[in-house]
């Protein structure tokens, strides 16, 4: 009996130490690895452009989702239509993670150039997140293309007329009719609607 | 990937099919491990049948270890099961009061049930009682209530609360589990020197 | 069917750590399938409810406790622990029937008590055990078993509460039992 007994102490101590020796996990399940990172990063296909951005708000595209990364402050003096704030520093809290990964929704970051947009789209592309985008350029290039469209010469090609009356017709449509010096358009705060991921609901239980 | 049921796998339709054969299963357990007599449960306050120690406590190391190897085999998401909420002072006095119940009857709710089937009176008195308790309990609810609500901490872990990883507990409860069960083998011989019954 | 009748009188039971070892991954199991634990004591609250409901409709609909556990659109009996709870009982039958124990209604008490004495006990314990498994959100089964597995804070102290408690005051009830 005792022989027995003491087999079973040690295995049962032995089974307890091993616990110890259970490896965190290093990848969570979705993350994207180094490797698929790098080749994501010299893709240029995560970059959009001002113009594309403008026409998504103007035709109300329902899966846009525009995200400014820059801190809540700059936020409020400006942003664009039905922006959320997510401020970089933020970025990696639960409430910020909610608004990325929303079925669905293509996700466009910006700032005000695109440095911090991209620092922002290369944490989430690590963390597995797809559908995610940076606006080129960031709201400088906004100012630029959209608010103060530059008339192309007279030598430009046809497009060029055909994107300057666009932007220009966008200009209108997001300043209400007054082309603008600075960046305080003082456009509409709308109203933002917030569209969070379904939160996974665990077990109930009790006695 | 597991819980199997929150996670849809199953659906949820056969959840009282499996309340039932789980339940089968505990009461088989607790009835063939003795837990069906008064009197082999009281034997752990009494030194002179540690049963409920060793019973009880093999199944809460083997229960954590084993929590923690099915998470590791991804077949268990820990994060989706059911932690027990923690109310702290009104739980310290429902352990209490639980406790002088218990050697007062004998019985836990549980074994109670198994004691019935295989027709202990003392075991249907138990639940007599029991029922009486959580009725006044009902009835006077109103005056604790703000007692019954306060320390809440919420489903925390003892992981949540001391920052100390979950290995260390179970490796911790499985050594002191370990040295009672030598310990109270002793403790068993010494008491059941004097009595000729001790297994009921 | 074992009926160890030659084991000196003796009931025939598990070996307690081959039981122990059979209930520890009955609780991984249970989590697994659904994500909670067993428990016991909540079928019993699930039955006072219904009786409160069904003689007297307004006052558990009023009572802020009672009114807690009455869903909707169905019974407070048709909940998991119930059926479960029914299960224990089934179960505890079948180990009866295969080990011999099942006989005709006898009461169990120590040496020195009588019948009655035990059953007024049982009666009482089962009242303090009752109330205070609601303020404990559980029982040993419940609170302390399933709670300390799953790392549970309320957990471990409802488990070390009642087997603490219990060791202070055996003294005082060891007539019922040595």
């Amino acid at each position: 009996m005792n022989k027995n007994y003491l087999f079973l102490t040690i295995l049962m101590l032995l089974l307890a130490v091993g616990t110890f020796f259970i490896p965190k996990k290093q990848l969570v399940k979705h993350e994207r690895s180094p490797e698929k990172l790098l080749m994501d990063i010299t893709q240029p296909s995560r970059y959009v452009t001002t113009d594309q951005v403008a026409k998504m708000i103007i035709e109300q595209d329902p899966t846009l989702e525009l995200i400014d990364v820059r801190p809540a402050d700059e936020y409020n003096k400006f942003t664009l239509p039905d922006a959320v704030n997510v401020p970089l520093k933020d970025i990696l809290t639960p409430e910020s993670q909610d608004n990325l990964g929303i079925e669905d929704m293509n996700a466009v970051f910006f700032s005000n150039d695109d440095i911090m947009a991209d620092q922002a789209w290369v944490i989430s592309r690590r963390m597995g997140y797809k559908n995610i985008y940076v606006m080129k350029g960031g709201l400088n290039c906004w100012i630029e293309t959209i608010i103060n469209p530059v008339e192309p010469p007279e030598t430009a090609p046809e497009t060029a007329f055909e994107t300057y009356h666009f932007r220009k017709a966008a200009g209108i449509y997001f300043t209400g009719g007054n082309t603008v010096q600075t960046g305080d358009t003082g456009t509409k705060k709308a109203k933002v609607k917030v569209r969070r991921k379904k939160k996974e609901k665990a077990a109930s239980g009790g006695c | 990937m597991g819980p199997l049921i929150p996670n849809e796998i199953i659906t949820g339709d056969w959840n009282f099919v499996i309340a039932i054969l789980i339940g089968i299963a505990f009461g088989f357990l607790l009835e063939a491990s003795g837990f069906s007599s008064s009197r082999n449960l009281a034997g752990v306050f009494y030194g002179y049948n540690f049963v409920v120690l060793r019973v009880f406590f093999t199944a809460v190391i083997v229960a954590m270890a084993g929590l923690l190897y099915f998470d590791y085999f991804g077949w268990l998401d820990l994060s989706k099961i059911f932690i027990l909420p923690t109310f702290l002072s009104p739980m310290i006095l429902g352990a209490v009061i639980m406790g002088i119940g218990f050697v007062m009857g004998g019985f836990c709710p549980g074994t109670s049930f198994t004691a019935i089937a295989i027709g202990k009176m003392d075991a249907v008195f138990f639940v007599i009682g029991l029922f009486i308790g959580i009725f006044i309990f009902g009835e006077s609810f109103p005056l604790f209530k703000d007692f019954f609500n306060s320390g809440s901490m919420g489903n925390v872990t003892l992981t949540d609360v001391t920052g100390i990883a979950a290995p260390w507990f179970a490796f911790g409860f499985t050594v002191v589990a370990l040295a009672a069960f030598w310990v109270t083998a002793e403790i068993e011989k010494k008491v059941r020197k004097n009595t000729k019954e001790y297994k009921f | 069917m074992k009926k160890h009748k030659n084991n000196n009188g003796r009931p025939h039971y598990l070996n307690p750590y081959f039981g122990g070892v059979l209930l520890g991954l009955l609780v991984v199991i249970t989590f697994y399938i659904t994500g909670r634990g067993l428990g016991a004591s909540g079928a019993v609250k699930s039955t006072v409810v219904t009786a409160v409901e069904t003689f007297a409709p307004q006052h558990a609909e009023n009572s802020p406790y009672y009114s807690k556990y009455i869903p909707e659109d169905k019974s407070p009996m048709n909940n998991w622990l119930v059926f479960e709870s029914f299960g224990i009982l089934i179960g505890g039958l079948l180990s009866g029937v295969i080990y011999g124990r099942i006989k005709k209604f006898r009461i169990e008490h120590g040496k020195h008590t009588t019948s009655s004495k035990r059953l007024i006990f049982a009666v009482l314990g089962g009242a303090l055990f009752g109330f205070g498994s609601q303020f404990g959100r559980g029982c040993t089964s419940g609170a302390a078993l399933v709670g300390s597995a799953s790392f549970s804070f309320g957990g471990v102290i409802v488990m070390l509460g009642i087997f603490g408690t219990g060791y202070a005051v055996a003294w005082f009830f060891r007539k019922l039992w040595i």
